[in-house]
């Protein structure tokens, strides 16, 4: 598939473009689009009806120019406690999709309202195949049914569990019930479940010639890259079909946003990508900042890139580490993990913190940088080239590593686009889509670097990229250094949080507003918006849809590992283990990141 | 000294039975009980322990477990720039059957609790257990409906170590704790030989330790500069 790139500045510029879109599907179907919605997420938002859903996303995907090849994300909403609906249509769940334009650069969010006596919707796994583990996320969290889908099971509880966790008559704590409890016979029946039954996901046991051995990988497995499962069906070493099993790191993200402040989950969000750190602060800031209407200082965006930067560094640092280590190259995690001491060192100094600093702020960061920090970010940018470089010599240039990477695991763009996979991983296919270059945020459109693209898409150029795109991340900091401009760590708005100190000495009221924002958080207008990055493993996004309180209503955070894990079954086929050993190595995932 | 004495016969449970299923039991010192019996035989066995001791403590393998960012932490203390192998713990093992302590690295999650049971079980005695960071103490940050408060619910824990991640020394210092604890342990040197319980030594709290020391502290350093 060839995507052009050129002219999406302009085609991002016209909101014509947009509206365009909309009086086409309205045109073709009429009534059964029943709203358009007003939101802050940027694209197009409309309610379809439940009958015309697979329709419109056939059409959308088929579109002559521009088709929407991606679906980005799917989840859903549980309507019933909201009260600032605004027109919108009756509905007890909402089930939304979002898809992605890479061709067009552009996005469409279809919704579907649920009424709870019929909580049932047609899969649209024939459409996207991706939909798939997305639907069954939704059945899992919230009860919705889709008809006709190829497994309906859960996918993020224990098999065994009762209730659907993100709905809103379900409990949020642990503590809220009586406390957690191991018996001998409850573990023998929590392990009996999770016996994996072949005929469960249509396989066979045999075939004519041979009987097939199942091979149970994980949950905790040294390359499995944490609490991550998958059964091999196996004839020999050739892998016939597998099946990834997840949720074994499911930490409530979401649900835990929808009882935290809005400042008060910040440090949630570090937890998500884990290796990521402040990364992970900037998708949901942005996206509150867009509640509030703030908008920051060129100062406060150009640290939040460098933060961001070295912590991408940091994180892909870690990737070629494990990589090559699962490859079976013992010393290079030694030397990387030197390197990220060092990026620990100025990290540390400028946030206080190592991995989860929790350091961006709605409306600014934590504290100004602390004197003496370009010479800290100067050593770390004149430390690592030189590093790069022997890397690249000694582990990339290596005969092993080659033979065992190359033409492995390889996938086209095409693939890609369907799989919904996003960043390094889509680019190693050739795809030019990096969200820093075609949606600059936070001011990246001032620096100067560039995208590395791969061309075969096999675990090889995955790694080689990575290497390429630390290069590239460096050569952003030193811009920083360089250029940092002058100004506020805090944005001037009454919603900045915390709100600026010096101020609250002032008089009685500004005393009060301070108080009552730090206590019970800043109240930001009901409306709903949506921000996405590009993290260290790829688009990172979160929706948001504030009810007019101190506490999200519902909080999607969409992550990038989760349909790189679905995709696997897809390329391993007819591979061999090593080669999935390979596989899961060069993709660059951790488990907080699919699970959330 | 006091001690927490187990047997093994009481592992073996009734269906009900509930996680961890030692039973424990608080006595003195049992060397001091043998001094009094015969004070040859107890400086024999006081010499015999501490040198098995001193071996088991220098050449501690760990199990290559991990759940969640802590472990990324963990593995830190593993690489080049904290060196692990100064503490004799760097043979990592793959196999829970190889290894002689797990750290829960992580949150424990109610889907993976059984698993870390199993795991558990596979490991043979002596073996021990170190809770690394907040959600493997107590759940930490997440008080949600997935985490099980705090993995002690039903493994029997060593060393806490404190942290959200705790630092990749904060996990050494709490290794060593280990080490000392089992420099006082006393269990039987042979399935033949002697009482057949095993003696942990209760360690005193960190917290209480360094407590006058660290309130001595009246000025921080700015975090305006570096
Ligand atoms: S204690 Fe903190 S760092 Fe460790 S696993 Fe839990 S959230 Fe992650």
């Amino acid at each position: 598939m060839s995507v052009d790139t050129a002219d999406n500045s302009t085609v991002r510029a016209d909101g014509q473009h947009n509206s365009l879109l909309v009086a086409q599907l309205r045109e073709q179907f009429g009534g059964q689009l029943l709203h358009e919605q007003g939101t802050l997420t940027g694209m197009p938002v409309l309610w379809v009806s439940r009958g015309a859903l697979v329709d419109v996303l056939t059409t959308l995907r088929q579109l002559p120019e521009h088709p929407f090849e991606m679906l980005f994300d799917l989840s859903a909403i549980d309507e019933r406690l909201r009260s600032r609906r605004h027109g919108l249509p009756e509905s007890d769940f909402t089930v939304f999709y979002q898809l992605l334009s890479v061709s067009g650069n552009r996005d469409i969010l279809l919704k579907v309202a649920l009424s709870e006596r019929d909580l049932s919707l047609p899969t649209v796994t024939p459409v996207y195949r991706n939909a798939n583990w997305y639907e069954r996320e939704v059945w899992d969290m919230y009860g919705v049914r889709f008809e006709g889908h190829p497994n309906l099971s859960r996918i993020l509880m224990p098999p065994t569990w009762n209730g659907h966790p993100l709905r809103k008559d379900h409990h949020a704590r642990a503590t809220e019930v009586d406390p957690y409890e191991m018996t001998v016979e409850s573990q023998e029946r929590e392990q009996e479940a999770m016996q994996f039954q072949p005929e469960d996901w249509g396989m066979q046991r045999q075939s004519e010639s041979t009987e097939f051995m199942f091979l149970n990988l994980g949950p905790n497995h040294p390359s499995a890259h944490g609490a991550f499962r998958i059964v091999l069906q196996l004839d020999g070493e050739e892998i016939i079909d597998c099946v990834p099993d997840i949720g074994y790191h499911h930490r409530g993200a979401e649900k835990m946003a929808e009882r935290q402040s809005w400042h008060s989950f910040i440090p949630y969000t570090d937890r998500i990508d884990y290796v990521g750190g402040v990364m992970n602060n900037l998708p949901y800031v942005m996206a509150v900042e867009k509640l509030a209407g703030i908008e920051v200082t060129a100062r406060i965006q150009t640290v939040r890139v460098m933060m961001s930067e070295l912590f991408r560094i940091t994180s892909h640092l870690l990737f070629l580490g494990t990589y090559l280590q699962d490859l079976g190259a013992m010393s290079p995690v030694f030397y990387t993990f030197t390197d990220r001491q060092k990026g620990y060192e100025v990290i540390e100094a400028i946030t206080g913190f190592r991995m989860h600093p929790a350091w961006f702020r709605i409306g600014g960061l934590m504290q100004d940088l602390p004197k003496g920090w370009d010479k800290l970010v100067q050593g770390f940018v004149d430390w690592m080239p030189a590093r790069l470089n022997e890397y690249e010599k000694v582990m990339m240039e290596n005969s092993m590593v080659r033979d065992r990477t190359r033409h492995i695991a390889a996938f086209d763009t095409a693939n890609a686009l369907d799989w919904g996979v996003t960043g390094p991983n889509l680019r190693a296919t050739g795809c030019d889509f990096d969200l820093r270059k075609q949606r600059p945020y936070s001011g990246y459109e001032n620096f100067d670097f560039e995208v590395p693209l791969g061309s075969n898409g096999d675990a090889f150029d995955r790694g080689q990229l990575r290497i390429e795109e630390m290069r590239q991340s460096v050569k952003i900091l030193q811009q920083c250094v360089n250029n940092m401009p002058e100004g506020d760590y805090k944005a001037d708005h009454p919603l900045t949080t915390p709100p600026p100190r010096e101020r609250m000495l002032e008089h009685i009221e500004t005393l009060i507003t301070h108080f009552l924002q730090v206590s019970w958080g800043p109240v930001l207008p009901a409306n709903e918006s949506l921000q996405m990055v590009e993290a260290t493993k790829g688009i990172n996004s979160y929706y948001l849809t504030s009810d007019g309180s101190t506490m999200s209503y519902r909080t999607r955070i969409r992550t990038p590992s989760f349909p790189h894990l679905q995709q696997i079954p897809d390329l391993m086929r007819g591979g061999f283990v090593p080669d999935l050993i390979a596989h899961l190595g060069s993709l660059d995932f951790v488990m907080a990141d699919v699970d959330r | 000294m006091t001690y927490t004495l187990t047997r093994v016969e009481d592992a073996l449970a009734a269906e009900n039975e509930r996680y961890p299923l030692e039973k424990r039991e608080r006595v003195d010192d049992p060397m001091q009980q043998q001094v009094h019996r015969s004070v040859f035989t107890g400086k024999l066995d006081e010499v015999l322990n501490s040198t098995v001791n001193w071996g088991r403590k220098h050449s501690l393998w760990p199990y290559n477990f991990g759940l969640s960012c802590c472990y990324v932490e963990m593995t830190t203390a593993f690489t080049a720039p904290h060196d692990v192998a100064r503490f004799g713990a760097e043979v990592i093992r793959a196999s829970p059957r190889q290894a002689d302590f797990m750290v829960i690295a992580g949150t424990c999650f109610v889907k993976m609790a059984p698993v870390i049971q199993q795991l558990y079980d596979q490991m043979l005695e002596p073996k021990w257990v170190i809770s690394m960071g907040s959600c493997a103490n107590s759940g930490g940050m997440y008080d949600i409906y997935s985490v099980v408060q705090g993995v002690d619910k039903f493994l029997p824990v060593d060393v806490y170590v404190p942290g959200c991640p705790p630092r990749p020394e904060a996990f050494l210092q709490g290794l060593q704790l280990l080490q000392d604890s089992i420099q006082e342990e006393r269990r039987p040197l042979s399935w033949v030989v002697g009482d057949q319980g095993v003696y942990r030594a209760e360690m005193p709290s960190q917290r209480e330790k360094h407590r006058d020391r660290r309130i001595q502290v009246t000025e921080l350093r700015t975090p305006d500069s570096i």
